[in-house]
């Protein structure tokens, strides 16, 4: 599996010193694949959600994702010059002019608005907003509707303008344990409070993990705090084992 | 690292890249249209010739214009944002211009983003392209990475130019090219490693010098 940094060079982990309001060191990111995707711009949006909200919890990435993007413009300077329109300039002038830019105090209380309402929106839904990535504080929809999965878990289904992935919060209560599952399809999770463990390691906030189908796995959270993660999914998640069985319906995939 | 290399410090063929920079910082603090007209005579035919060659979309002529028009507006209405220490103006312009392309794909596809709460620039925003990262260097590797991408072997240059000049995923790049997917991620990923190394023993020299 290389959804480790095992896939990267580890020469551009940022040392502490530099790192001077990071929280706790991140052990899984995307891998290089992911991010190239991602910087330029041929990743599934669903996916795309993903990788953003890391990226805003993680220096580590955000510098390699600064690399690859100097990487586009190399390419940008590269491309092959094509002579644009004669009258292109000037036609740009008349958009600029028709694009009247709205007056920015009305933007500056437009975003106070927003932000205000992320955080009545985020109690509300039961979550601490305070931490979470920039881009999923925007997701947060006015009632977040929490769906019980099992003793353990809950999950919410998130609206993000795209049909191909499932995007949704996971919640798994303080100390509880998942119905074991596989994955027809790829799964990405994003732990953004507390923390949870599975067969192969501990993950904690921004940690960034890919299950391939074909992988099954059983996660347990921590005891003293519940779980909460950002999961996006390719495909129906299949519940093994005979208690899978009588759970599977409520997992059937319905992206929204 | 107690001597950061100056920012003045540009060998002569990288003197372009800084000139444009300068340009575009003149366009966000003054708005200044002079500087907007160099920056279009300049960027204006990469963008469209970057969109033409992007047969993945095959664009024509009219919708590669289109492009031009669009990502040069955005460019004239977010230069205040821009920062010369943090990015290249080509890299800044890039990934303007990727939103831009993003933006148009999801309109043409009509996907359901009418009740999407979130935008294109939402998910590739700025700060994850200049992040809170030590500013000297950052532009030091950006020049470092555009000197080094000259030098990779062809078949690896090939797959990261698939993935950026025609903002394929790896496995259309797979699919057309009938190369094996798993070939393909590691040619991508071989070639980051190379220009990683590169970039890592440039900085190395500089410090020993």
């Amino acid at each position: 599996m290389n959804h480790t940094a095992s896939g990267r060079s580890s020469s551009g982990r940022p040392t502490l010193s530099n790192t001077s309001s990071s929280p706790a060191i991140i052990n899984h990111h995307p891998d290089a694949n992911m991010l190239v995707e991602y910087a330029s711009g041929s990743l599934p949006w669903g996916l795309s959600i993903a990788v953003s909200a890391h990226l805003q919890l993680c220096q580590h990435c955000q510098q390699q994702h600064a690399k690859l993007s100097a990487l586009g413009g190399s390419c940008l300077n590269d491309a092959p010059k094509e002579a644009v329109n004669d009258d292109a300039f000037s036609r740009l002038l008349s958009n600029i002019d028709k694009a009247s830019t709205p007056a920015e105090d009305k933007v500056i209380e437009h975003c106070q608005q927003t932000a205000a309402q992320t955080l009545v929106n985020a109690k509300r839904a039961g979550i601490n907003a305070e931490h979470l990535p920039r881009v999923v504080k925007k997701l947060l929809p006015p009632q977040l509707r929490w769906q019980k999965i099992s003793n353990a878990l809950k999950s919410a289904r998130l609206i993000t303008g795209q049909g191909k992935h499932e995007v949704a919060f996971h919640k798994i209560s303080k100390g509880g344990k998942v119905v074991e599952h596989d994955h027809r399809g790829l799964e990405v999770t994003l732990v953004l409070e507390g923390s949870f463990s599975d067969e192969e390691g501990i993950y904690c906030p921004g940690d960034f993990l890919v299950r391939e189908p074909g992988q099954v796995h059983r996660p347990t959270a921590s005891q003293n705090q519940d779980c909460l993660c950002l999961s996006v999914c390719e495909a129906p998640v299949k519940v093994t084992g005979l208690l899978g069985t009588l759970l599977n319906p409520f997992l059937s995939i319905q992206p929204a | 690292m107690a001597n950061p290399t100056p920012l003045t410090t540009v060998k002569p063929g990288e003197q372009r890249t800084d000139t444009w920079s300068e340009l575009l910082g003149r366009v966000g603090e003054a708005q200044d249209q002079h500087a907007f007209k160099q920056l279009f005579d300049h960027f204006a035919p990469l963008i469209k010739g970057f969109c033409l060659n992007n047969t993945n979309q095959s664009f024509g002529n009219d919708a590669a214009e289109e492009i031009v028009q669009e990502v040069m507006l955005k460019v004239w209405q977010k230069a205040p944002s821009y920062d010369p220490s943090k990015a290249a103006a080509s890299t800044w312009i890039y990934t303007v211009m990727r939103n831009a392309r993003i933006d148009m794909m999801r309109r043409n596809k009509r996907h359901q983003i009418d009740n999407s709460p979130i935008e294109v620039d939402d998910l590739w925003d700025e700060d994850s392209t200049t992040g809170p990262v030590v500013q000297f260097q950052r532009l030091r590797d950006e020049e470092v990475v555009q000197a080094s991408f000259k030098i990779l072997p062809n078949e690896q240059r090939q797959a990261l130019t698939e993935v950026y000049m025609k903002g394929k995923s790896h496995s259309e790049v797979a699919s057309e090219t009938g190369l094996p997917l798993g070939t393909v991620k590691s040619r991508v990923r071989m070639g980051l490693q190379k220009l990683q190394a590169h970039i890592a023993g440039t900085a190395h020299a500089k410090v020993q010098a």
